[in-house]
């Protein structure tokens, strides 16, 4: 490694910028809107943290990461009104994943609520719309259904139950290149 | 929703109805015809599916698409 290289490297970590512990940074450096490569370089290592997962863990991956949807789920909901009726419900979660995940409540047009009854349980279809889950499976060549949107189920799970206060069963009903429909069954 | 079929290009192979979890689609004279547009999510597996390419969505809501290649894409710009 040349002197020269190492100089330009020490050149540009350098700067006469006088930086105070009280100094808080009010935005992000870069701009988002220069941060495509960083945004790729999550979604690739997400990617691979999950199929070394499903490799060593193989089954017992959908649980890890349920679980670990589940928990950040409750964490985040925890700050949020809590809300008795199931519509209220959707309506926080939906500003709670406002700019990861986008999602609309769905029904067949044969049924006539979105909160259908059919064979003794009570359930609502979702359709997410955007989706980092999905963004992420796709770039790296992954199947959809698997261990990451096990982490999207458990996330909306955890939420629905903070903010109900009512258990909740997230199912994956088909799953599509621009869109998935699922299934939220409520106990 | 408005789903098109190109009539001459489906093949009938009938991978769209079977794909199709809200059974929007049907064959009828070995052509796939979507006879419950409504029930369409924009899911677009059809698209996906379709060997032919035969189909198209009118209305639906593109979802934000992080997935392309930066390196591949400017490689191709150059191209074209």
């Amino acid at each position: 490694m040349s002197a020269g290289y190492i100089d330009e490297l020490h050149d540009a970590f350098h700067s006469d910028l006088v930086y105070r512990s009280e100094d808080i940074p009010l935005d992000c450096t870069p701009k988002p809107k220069e941060m495509e490569q960083t945004l790729h370089g999550v979604m690739k290592l997400n990617g691979l943290v999950i199929r070394s997962l499903e490799e060593i863990a193989g089954r017992g991956a959908n649980a890890v990461t349920y679980r670990a949807g589940k928990k950040f789920g409750h964490e985040v909901a925890k700050y949020f009104q809590k809300r008795e009726d199931v519509e209220g419900a959707l309506h926080e979660l939906s500003d709670l994943l406002r700019g990861q995940y986008s999602f609309e409540v769905w029904k067949p047009e044969d049924k006539e609520t979105f909160i259908i009854e059919e064979n003794g349980e009570t359930f609502i279809y979702l359709v997410f719309h955007d989706c980092i889950v999905r963004q992420t499976l796709r770039r790296n060549g992954l199947d959809q259904g698997g261990p990451l949107c096990q982490t999207l189920f458990g996330y909306v799970v955890g939420a629905i139950e903070e903010i109900t206060g009512r258990k909740a069963k997230l199912e994956i009903v088909h799953t599509g290149p621009n869109a998935c429909l699922k299934k939220l069954v409520l106990k | 929703m408005d789903i098109r079929v190109d009539k001459d290009a489906c093949v009938g192979c009938g991978l769209c109805v079977k794909d199709c979890p809200m059974h929007v689609y049907e064959l009828q004279n070995k052509v796939s015809v979507p006879v419950r547009p409504n029930n369409c999510m924009g899911c677009l597996s059809c698209h996906e599916i379709c060997p032919a390419q035969a189909l198209e969505h009118r209305g639906v809501y593109p979802a934000r698409r992080h997935y392309i290649d930066i390196k591949v894409c400017e490689m191709l710009r150059k191209v074209i």
